[in-house]
């Protein structure tokens, strides 16, 4: 057993300096003077700048209107993928969560495209379709595993009585929003945390305004206080939404059956139709949209070669490190006994992951940027998958604990029994069971992090850039032929291996 | 009521489930006010029947009658459920975990035309009669095993059905609960002359409470 606490241990204390550190840092340098004593006056000055409410004012406008448009569309898609029993329903799944895995700030340079560079492209609403696009997958997930997990008998009960509009109403409902509520909040905290969308659409918010004090004005102080009240946001709506997910009702028993709905052949055509009609709204038009102003590609993409390589190998370096950490940390979760750790472990999770980019990007320099560590990191590749594992590890550990919890304890107990040491356990019992979440848990950090803006833009090192970076800083100077054909190469990187992903799970699904 | 024709009457169901024949020509003749027990192994198709009865399934072939009117035939469901004045008691009890059981009792009340006073006065009957009088108040999830099972039994009975379905209602229960559920079965039976399926594999839950049992 000592292999295995010693293993979690130092899984543990990377996961603190390189994820919670970077926050813990960030609040402590906000209440220090420059003279090094306590003070509140990076807090006094903000509060006494009326600026301050408007910004807190648009971000939270930003986020709430964001997460209802991500809800109203996503909910009625997971509920005919839930029950209309489609076919190649993992091809059209997939096809759904294109907008997921398309940066943010691409889905909003493809806003700007299409709305012509007019008043609506830069204005809050804009953003919050963008966002709210962008983001609609979560709750249709949500919502998709709701209404599967309902047991059929639940509603078998109401139909009794109640005709099928009132049983939706009354009883499946109340079931399936608690996770539907989650995954809304979980929208608020990641759009209130954004920053590639507000800073193209030109809105100013916490984010946008993190990074100008701190890029712009090299005001560290203002900075990080600037980051408390988008760091409060986004962490307030992760606990809800932790809260929300955890008080749900939909606890399978041993004989739970899925409600499936029987449509019509004709309102199932209907359905469908509106399926596909959407993903070529969602998925299709952007990708369109992109190519119809892509030019010279060859010729643009050579002068962008570097950045495309270097966001290729740091992505690759940082998937892979991230799932092995994760990997550690997502068994630790996953067998967690003490109800009150996993509740705490699972706080932190989302916290970490709900924390704004800027945030982490500032919180990264201020920590690392220091003569007195022997590396040189601030200067080097290193910094840039510092920030990406701050981001994303949590995802990592989250998606592969809940793969963790699906594997009987018992099975490693036959194991130990059996004389086997814990490690060879793990590895031979545990992580062979758990290769389709580690599989998923790599595909999504690669898929996020070579979308990765808001950080890397702060801690890119001197004649370093990445692809979005490049992409971001192009923006103002170069022309749109350029900058198209550079997105749409970002694009195909992560809904390319996406759909390998997706397809492969698919062909799982329907296997049992 | 019509007094001539047998209450529930199934003429050579007939259920697929992809290649298996789940139900294989079954009929059965059940009057009004009888108790009949369905026994049969697991996979005979026993709660099929029940939910063919019901409406919830639709069967492929054959006729199911309901005090004389055509209820289910050749694949359509011409009464649906909701119409049939049915309780069932499901095997896993289906109770609504977001509802308590007085709450669950009103939703069933609030599709029949019993408001305010009466429906409260219901509610208190029911609970009553169920056995559970002051649990109303309560989750499904701070009742014991037979406190749920009475809490779906209450829930079947609340509207006054004329028939009443019970899908293996004790199969999770220790022996002693049984036979003071059965019991409680046997006085509810008595008392609404309620025409009831129960369907088990287990001979010895009926006994003292069937009229007449259909082995599958």
């Amino acid at each position: 057993m000592w292999s295995r606490r010693i293993l979690i241990g130092c899984a543990a204390t990377l996961f603190l300096i390189v994820c919670v550190l970077p926050a813990a840092y960030m609040l402590g340098v906000s209440v220090v003077s420059p003279e090094g004593t306590f003070s509140v006056s990076n807090y006094s000055r903000l509060l006494s700048e009326p600026r301050q409410r408007e910004l807190l004012l648009t971000s939270i406008t930003l986020g709430a209107a964001a997460s209802a448009i991500a809800t109203v569309i996503g909910v009625p898609l997971g509920l005919l993928l839930a029950r209309f029993s489609f076919p190649h329903v993992a091809l059209l799944r997939v096809a759904l969560l294109v907008p997921l895995v398309i940066p943010p700030y691409v889905l909003a340079l493809v806003w700007i495209f299409l709305t012509g560079y007019s008043g609506i492209s830069y204005s809050l609403p804009g953003a919050a379709v963008v966002l709210g696009v962008g983001f609609y997958a979560l709750p249709m997930l949500a919502a998709e595993a709701g209404f599967r997990r309902v047991d059929a008998s639940l509603e078998e009960a109401g139909l009794m009585i109640a005709n099928p509009r009132r049983v939706f109403i009354r009883i499946t409902m109340p079931l399936v929003t608690p996770l539907v509520a989650a995954a809304g909040l979980l929208v608020f905290a990641l759009s209130v945390s954004e920053f590639g969308v507000p800073g193209l659409l030109r809105i100013r918010v916490f984010t946008t305004e993190v990074f100008t004090a701190f890029a712009a004005l090299y005001d560290f102080g203002r900075a990080t206080a600037l980051a408390v009240p988008v760091l409060g946001a986004a962490l307030i709506a992760a606990l809800l939404a932790k809260w929300s997910a955890g008080e749900g009702l939909l606890t399978p028993n041993t004989t739970w059956r899925p409600a499936v709905s029987s449509p019509s052949p004709r309102r199932k055509a209907i359905a469908l139709l509106l399926v596909v009609a959407f993903i070529l709204i969602a998925a299709a038009v952007p990708i369109a949209v992109l190519v119809g102003h892509a030019q010279r590609v060859l010729a643009n993409i050579g002068p962008s070669w570097p950045a495309i390589r270097i966001s290729v190998l740091l992505s690759l370096i940082a998937a892979t490190s991230i799932v092995v950490l994760g990997l550690v940390l997502g068994y630790a979760r996953g067998r967690m006994q003490s109800r009150s750790g996993a509740l705490l472990a699972d706080l932190i999770l989302i916290g970490a992951f709900a924390m704004p980019s800027t945030v982490v990007g500032v919180g990264i320099i201020g920590l690392w940027n220091r003569p007195t560590i022997p590396i040189e990191l601030y200067a080097s590749s290193i910094i840039i998958v510092l920030g990406y594992m701050a981001r994303f590890l949590p995802v990592a550990v989250l998606i592969i604990s809940a793969s963790v919890r699906q594997v009987p304890i018992s099975s490693e107990e036959a194991a130990a029994i059996s004389g086997v040491s814990w490690f060879r356990g793990f590895w031979r019992i545990v992580v062979p069971q758990v290769r389709g979440g580690v599989i998923a848990a790599w595909v999504a950090v690669f898929v996020f992090t070579f979308g990765e803006l808001g950080t890397t833009v702060l801690v890119t090192p001197p004649g370093e850039s990445t692809l979005p970076v490049r992409v971001y800083t192009l923006i103002a100077n170069a022309h749109q032929g350029e900058i198209a054909t550079l997105a749409l190469l970002q694009v195909l990187a992560t809904v390319v291996p996406m759909f390998l992903l997706g397809l492969t799970f698919g062909r799982t699904e329907s296997k049992l | 009521m019509n007094t001539n024709t047998p209450f529930v009457r199934m003429i050579d169901v007939r259920k697929h489930r992809g290649e298996s024949v789940i139900v294989n020509g079954f009929s059965l003749e059940l009057d009004e006010g009888e108790f009949v027990a369905l026994l049969g192994r697991s996979g005979s198709g026993k709660t099929t029947i029940l939910r063919l009865i019901a409406g919830l399934d639709t069967l492929d072939e054959g006729e199911i009658w309901l005090d004389g009117k055509l209820a289910s035939k050749d694949g359509r469901n011409i009464i649906p459920p909701r119409l049939r004045q049915i309780g069932f008691v499901f095997q896993d009890l289906a109770l609504w975990p977001h509802m308590t059981i007085a709450e669950s009792l009103a939703f069933v009340l609030s599709s029949t035309n019993i408001r305010g006073k009466d429906r409260e006065r219901r509610i208190a009957e029911v609970l009553a009669a169920a056995r559970i009088p002051d649990l109303g108040t309560r989750y499904p999830h701070q009742l014991s095993g037979g406190e749920q099972q009475r809490a779906a039994l209450a829930r079947a009975l609340a509207p006054r059905p004329r028939l009443l379905l019970l899908d293996e209602p004790m199969s999770s229960l220790d022996a002693e609960l049984k036979s003071e559920l059965a019991l409680e079965l046997g006085a509810v039976h008595r008392t609404f002359r309620l025409t009831t399926i129960y369907v088990t594999h287990d001979v010895s839950e009926i006994s003292g409470l069937a009229c007449r049992a259909i082995t599958l």
